[in-house]
Formats: C-alpha cells, sequence, structure tokens
C-alpha cells in the first residue's frame, strides 16, 4: 500500500506530541502517532486504498481522501474497526444538504452529532447506557474525536482560522454516540429515515450542546414531551426562532413509559411537532423586542416538519432526563444518514 | 461581472483566509465597523457612507 502523505521522524512518543502540537495539529490533547502500520490498518480494514476519494467540500474544493481521514483517525485513537464508522460519518458530511462549509466556519459553534445505528455499534463496543452523550466508551469517544481532527488538519477547521466561533462548545471535542437499539422498542433512527432494516448507518447533524432536562413526576407521553417542547421553545426564545433539525435524547426510564402506552416514534414526533412552537412576541420578554416590530403575532415553529425531529433511544437505566439537541442555524444544515458501505451515489435521506 | 465584497473588521482575517485558500490571494473588499446586527439604521447609513468610496472602486476598478 503507498501512502502519499509526508513522513516525518520524531525521537520518541513525547517528541511526537511535541511535535504535533507545535504545528496545530491537534485539538490540544496528546494524539496516537499515524504510523504507516496503523494507517494501512484503518484503510485495510475498510477496504479502501490510500487514494480513495471520500468527498470534496464545494466551498473551498477541498478533496478529502480517505489516507487523510485513516491518518486523523489514528491521531484520535480509533482502531481501524471504527474506521468504517468515520469514513461514513465524512462521507455524510460532505453531502450538500449538510452544508459543512458554514457549519464548522460559524460564529455560532455548532458540532457535528453523529448517532451510529445498526450491528456495527455491538460489533465496535459502542456503550448506548450511562453517559451516553460523553466518553461513554473508547468507539463513541475516537470516532467523535476523529471527525473534529479531521476538520482540523484537512479543512483548517482551527478556532480563529475556518472556525470563527465564538464559544463552541464541549461536543467540539467528540460528540458521538449509539442509539440504544437493544434496550427500546422503537424504531431505530436510522430506519426511520429510510435506511435499510438492519443496516448498520451514521447520522450527521449540526449540532448545538445538549440541553438537560428533568420529568420523574409524571407517567403520561403528552406531559413528559410538554417538557421537552418546553425546552426546545427555551432555545427557540433565546437562541434561534428558525426551524431544523432538532434531536431529543430518550433514555430508559422516560421510554418506558412511551412504550406501555404505545407511543411510537412517529407519535413522538407529531406531538412535539404540534406543540414546539412560540409566538414572535415572546422574544420581547428575553430581551430581544428590537426584532419583534409588527410581527408579535407570528407563529414559528421548531420543525418544518414532523420528520425533523430525531428521537434517538439512548442513556442509562434510572432517572428521569433528557436532552434536546437543537440544530446549528435552522434549516441551513440538514441531518444525513449514510449507510456503512454504501457508495456516495447512494440514496440518502 | 463586477462585485464588491464587503466584510467587518471582526472578519478581515476570515476573508483573508478564504481567499487564499480559494486561490485569489489579493481580492479586494471593503472592510466596515462591527457589528451590524446590533447597529441601527443612523449607524448602518455611516458605514455604508464610509464604503461607498472603497466599493465604487472595487466596481469600477481603480481608475473608475
Amino acid at each position: 500500500m503507498q501512502l502519499a502523505s509526508t513522513r516525518h521522524d520524531v525521537a520518541d512518543m513525547m517528541a511526537a506530541q511535541e511535535f504535533y502540537h507545535s504545528r496545530g495539529w491537534t485539538d490540544g490533547l496528546p494524539v496516537v502517532p499515524p504510523t504507516e502500520d496503523a494507517v494501512e490498518a484503518c484503510l485495510e480494514w475498510a477496504g479502501l486504498v490510500p487514494d480513495h476519494l471520500v468527498g470534496v467540500e464545494p466551498v473551498r474544493a477541498r478533496a478529502v481522501t480517505a489516507e487523510k481521514l485513516a491518518i486523523n483517525a489514528v491521531m484520535a485513537g480509533c482502531l481501524p474497526m471504527h474506521f468504517p464508522v468515520v469514513v461514513t460519518a465524512f462521507t455524510a458530511m460532505l453531502q450538500e444538504p449538510f452544508l459543512l462549509h458554514g457549519a464548522t466556519a460559524s460564529t455560532g459553534g455548532c458540532a457535528v452529532l453523529v448517532v451510529v445505528n445498526g450491528p456495527i455499534t455491538q460489533d465496535i463496543g459502542m456503550d448506548a447506557t450511562f453517559n451516553a452523550l460523553a466518553s461513554s466508551d473508547r468507539a463513541s469517544t475516537a470516532i467523535g474525536r476523529s471527525l473534529r481532527l479531521s476538520l482540523i488538519n484537512i479543512m483548517d477547521v482551527r478556532p480563529g482560522a475556518i472556525d470563527r466561533s465564538v464559544l463552541g462548545h464541549p461536543g467540539k471535542i467528540s460528540y458521538c454516540l449509539a442509539e440504544d437499539e437493544a434496550g427500546s422498542e422503537w424504531l431505530p433512527l436510522a430506519e426511520e429515515r429510510g435506511m435499510p432494516v438492519g443496516a448498520s448507518c451514521v447520522t450527521v447533524m449540526a449540532a448545538g450542546a445538549p440541553r438537560q432536562l428533568m420529568n420523574e413526576w409524571t407517567t403520561v407521553p403528552e406531559e413528559i414531551l410538554d417538557t421537552f417542547a418546553s425546552e426546545i421553545r427555551a432555545n427557540m426564545r433565546h437562541y434561534s426562532i428558525w426551524p431544523g433539525n432538532y434531536a431529543i435524547i430518550v433514555p430508559p426510564q422516560l421510554r418506558a413509559h412511551f412504550h406501555a402506552a404505545g407511543w411510537s416514534k412517529a407519535d413522538v414526533r407529531a406531538y412535539v411537532f404540534e406543540k414546539a412552537r412560540i409566538l414572535r412576541s415572546e422574544w420581547a420578554d428575553c430581551g430581544k423586542g428590537a426584532v419583534v416590530r409588527d410581527r408579535g403575532g407570528s407563529e414559528y415553529a421548531a420543525l418544518s416538519a414532523p420528520e425533523d425531529l430525531l428521537v434517538i433511544a439512548a442513556g442509562g437505566p434510572a432517572g428521569g432526563f433528557g436532552a434536546v439537541i437543537p440544530p446549528w442555524l435552522g434549516p441551513k444544515s440538514r441531518a444525513v444518514t449514510v449507510a456503512i458501505g454504501a457508495c456516495v451515489d447512494c440514496e440518502i435521506s | 461581472m463586477p462585485s464588491a465584497g464587503i466584510m467587518t473588521e471582526t472578519f478581515v482575517s476570515a476573508a483573508e483566509l478564504m481567499a487564499r485558500v480559494l486561490g485569489a490571494e489579493d481580492y479586494p473588499f471593503a472592510v466596515i465597523e462591527h457589528p451590524i446586527s446590533s447597529a441601527n439604521r443612523a449607524m448602518l447609513a455611516a458605514r455604508a457612507e464610509r464604503a461607498a468610496a472603497d466599493c465604487a472602486r472595487l466596481l469600477l476598478g481603480a481608475d473608475g
């Protein structure tokens, strides 16, 4: 296998760290030196040649090859068996509806949320239960980090360079989780989004930080979802009024109430679609009266359609918690789902 | 087609970087004060007035 990237010789592991940090090639954390053997092992596992074109970022016409992704995957701590997820996630990020340049350059400071479905989650040891949204397991953390390192090193998405985020959020280090399909009676996210039954898939979304909520004091689906919808409305009031993809994370304790009541994900989406709405006049309550003008009576929905809500089963077993993950900037970037192993010309949703 | 890009001061470095990565290192643009979103009409008018001459030069070329 012939790799095209430049080789650098360093004395030892510590020298490698300083070498990478001094060039701005990391996210501030140590990296695994991407030796030829390690990079080739990733490519071999995924069955890709080094110059395989994963995609082209359209705004800057920047080509992304499998070799460059593999280098960053190794640096992030990925094992070869993680690499198909990395390639698929980046393939999804390079689809036009995702608007990669805008999402990664914006002052809004979103991160790429990655949701993995299908048997590969079990194969590579992703844990969709405890601490689902942060450092739940090796695979989730390394895969999420590999995307950030790839953005830094392939796309120049460094703070103050292409990345103009005012604040960012901790998900920019790694923001990856599996869906808890084994623990849920619901259809998997990818299947709901049109992917084949049983396929391993990756969904990416340009996402703000998770907003945690709690409602342990009811078993009524409508009341539980009123809490989720209220959190979405808070985001619309305090951040952005525009509709887009929202994700909600529903852990087991709350899921049990939906399952007992016979509520599907489609039922959840339909309810939230109706409830997650605000009037423009509400902006005057939170210091944004200047933009209300004469349109205070206009109603804004968080979702353009029920399908814009990504309902994800994940989280530890005890506690009536949940989370709302808001979009980066309304409809500018759309969530994209791609099946692992699918060609770039395959249908996406 | 003649065009005139306008950046706020805070985004000058981003504009220069984008011009560089797109192969147009010395691409010219006008610069105005940041920010825009909280500026009232009078402030916007002042920015526009200060940028007008630069925009004219960008649209018409150095010789006008």
